[in-house]
């Protein structure tokens, strides 16, 4: 290796070094019974999962730099069982875990059964491979510990909520008014299948952002107030957006369908058809059975990440 | 609002992804914005297209008020907001324009009454050594009793030796530094500066003003936000969670539990310790909750006070005593 470049390494290498003693310190992992090596190792194992195997070491530090080392500390010295990070976490979180299964649920007995359960997780009352498995092993610092706690039962809610609604006998289901229909015949009316293209190629073609605001607002009925929450903007921001992209995709869809052969009278009039009247046969189009918000239909389980 | 045709609400459904959906770790950062933008992106993406995690994301969002308390990391801002931003920052310079003003003309007319108020103040927190700086030391635990026993009424107790010594938040103390990994600055410099850093002569008054109070904190017109590092100390942004200085609030305290209310801030820890500043966190004073004769046991994990009369406290024992005279008297529920 050149001089220059094994030089530069060695520099690299230096900084990394002296940066992972500073947050050491920082992280007060010391008073929480980890060592030096174990929070390096913590680190190494964070920056192997997040970063991708060409990351420069300076890069590295920049990652380093954002994570929450002190709360990384407690919450991997509580997995690993220190008593000392156990009485810190009890007395900061127990608490905010009630307060928080109560915002999730909104009823004071499923809020504590969902507590109960994520202390458990958390705890490690379950053994893998011999090992106490504690939750708590899995948070990387990447946010506070306590958003993370939140996001953790809003998982295990949504999933147990999707677990029960399996289980909803028949019978009740009969008493809503619930139909259950015999197998449909072939549709006698098939759509313009252009339609569905032309929407799906403006769909895609949507930055990910502009998507993720009109499903929350037309499909899961979210407010404004809650959409600009989530991505940390003004609510008028979110108005404003999604006044502008209900225009822009019509006029898009439009003209693909214009692209497609049809004339502008006829692109209209496939736009304004509702879409029950099309009898598309949705089923064989539909990747899973979906519904407005997920807590108000039936959908087919499919529990979300577990976050391993 | 515009309306969208209902073939492309249909399309949005059809389109989800059943697979790889992100851990909450991503999540939470994504909620908190301390996401790169790469990583955004592709949480945006899937969120886009998955209905159960937009579902868990809507509820990984704190309430507002709480979310005021825990720092975030990055405000997302879009061209879109900058008109916004461009009014509150007017509006923010005349407010400050203003309380200078008003500072200085109070100065000019009130300076002396404003030493006789500081150094009686500052006589109760040393009243072992009236001429020299504060600092620490076990007079305040007496000055603490006598603040407390000020507004004793019937049902509160003043101990004969509260285990505390109550710290000046004026001074420039060990517990006065920047917290590391937060701030830019670093040391008992950098903390001072942080907050609008008054220079002080050797008797702890300011250079400027001759009082007792930064004038920074005296004229400080944006709200200081408040949070708890995870071994138990108080620590104050006024800049919007940029930095984190540590307050000092008492020694050998542990707190778990924080309310902030403009001005008013109390504190709670362990072993029942209580505090409360009515002026930001300059001055403390330890408050003793007793009910039917019964004081106070366990940590308070939780404080509330949605205003400056109406609290709550909630005990590591779930026991939840409240008051309705800013902790004057309690009861227990």
């Amino acid at each position: 290796m050149p001089r220059d470049a094994s030089q530069s390494v060695g520099e690299a290498s230096a900084r990394l070094d002296s940066l992972l003693s500073e947050i050491y310190v920082k992280s007060k992992g010391e008073v929480c019974g980890l060592s030096r090596a174990q929070f390096d190792s913590i680190l190494a194992e964070i920056a192997r999962k997040y970063l991708p195997a060409d990351t420069t070491q300076s890069e590295i530090c920049d990652f380093y730099g954002t994570l929450r080392v002190e709360e990384l500390a407690l919450a991997r010295a509580c997995a690993i069982g220190n008593e000392h990070a156990w009485e810190v976490f009890l007395t900061r979180y127990r608490e905010k875990l009630y307060e928080i299964a109560g915002y999730i649920t909104k009823e004071s007995s499923t809020a504590r059964e969902l507590a109960d359960s994520i202390y458990a997780d958390l705890y490690g009352t379950r053994t893998r491979d011999g090992q106490r498995a504690s939750k708590l092993a899995s948070y990387t610092g990447r946010g506070s510990l306590e958003g993370w706690l939140r996001t953790v039962m809003a998982q295990e809610h949504v999933n147990r909520y999707r677990r029960q609604r399996r289980l909803v006998s028949l019978d009740e289901e009969a008493e809503e008014g619930a139909q259950f229909a015999t197998t449909e015949p072939e549709p006698a009316i098939v759509a313009d299948p252009r339609v569905e293209t032309a929407v799906d190629e403006v769909l895609a073609a949507l930055a990910p952002e502009d998507r993720f605001v009109l499903a929350s607002y037309f499909l899961d009925e979210r407010t404004l107030a809650d959409i600009a929450r989530t991505l940390g903007v003004h609510e008028s921001t979110i108005s404003r957006k999604l006044d502008k992209l209900a225009k822009s995709l019509r006029k898009q869809i439009l003209a693909s369908l214009g692209r497609r052969g049809m004339s502008r009278r006829q692109a209209q009039e496939a736009l304004e058809v509702d879409v029950r009247d099309l009898r598309v046969n949705i089923r064989s189009r539909l990747a899973q059975e979906t519904g407005g918000r997920a807590f108000t239909k039936k959908k087919a389980e499919t529990p979300a990440g577990d976050g391993s | 609002m515009t309306e969208i045709p209902k073939i492309v609400r249909q399309r949005l459904q059809a389109n989800t992804k059943l697979a790889d959906h992100p851990e909450p770790n991503l999540l939470n950062a994504f909620v908190e914005q301390s996401l790169a933008e790469r990583e955004r992106v592709q949480i945006l993406q899937h969120l886009s297209q998955c209905v159960n995690c937009r579902e868990i994301v809507a509820l990984s969002i704190a309430e507002p008020d709480v979310a005021e308390v825990v720092s975030l990391a990055r405000a997302h801002a879009g061209w879109l907001s900058w008109p916004t931003v461009r009014w509150v920052a007017a509006a923010a310079c005349i407010v400050v324009i203003g309380a200078i003003v008003a500072i200085h003309q109070t100065h000019d007319s009130g300076q002396h009454s404003a030493i006789r108020v500081s150094m009686s103040t500052h006589a109760i927190v040393d009243n072992a050594a009236p001429s020299q700086s504060p600092n620490l030391n076990p007079a305040p635990v007496q000055a603490a009793e006598r603040r407390t026993s000020r507004k004793t009424s019937g049902n509160q107790k003043v101990t004969d030796a509260a285990p505390f010594e109550i710290a000046d938040a004026r001074t420039a103390s060990p517990f006065s530094e920047v917290v590391p990994g937060r701030a830019k600055d670093s040391g008992p410099q950098g903390a001072e500066q942080a907050i609008g850093g008054p220079t002080t002569n050797d008797n702890g008054m300011n250079a400027e003003s001759g009082t007792f109070f930064p004038d920074d904190l005296a004229t400080e017109s944006l709200a200081p936000r408040w949070t708890l590092s995870w071994d138990g100390v108080l620590q104050r942004s006024v800049d919007s969670g940029r930095t984190w200085q540590t307050v000092p609030v008492a020694s050998h305290l542990i707190l778990r539990a924080l309310a902030a209310n403009g001005l008013d801030i109390w504190v709670g820890g362990k072993a029942g310790a209580l505090f409360h500043s009515s002026d930001a966190g300059q001055h403390w004073t330890q408050m003793l909750p007793i009910a039917n004769g019964q004081p106070f046991v366990g940590d308070i994990v939780g404080v509330e006070f949605n205003d400056g009369l109406h609290g709550k406290l909630t005990s590591s024992n779930r026991e939840i005593w409240i008051t309705s005279d800013a902790g004057q008297t309690w009861q227990k529920q």
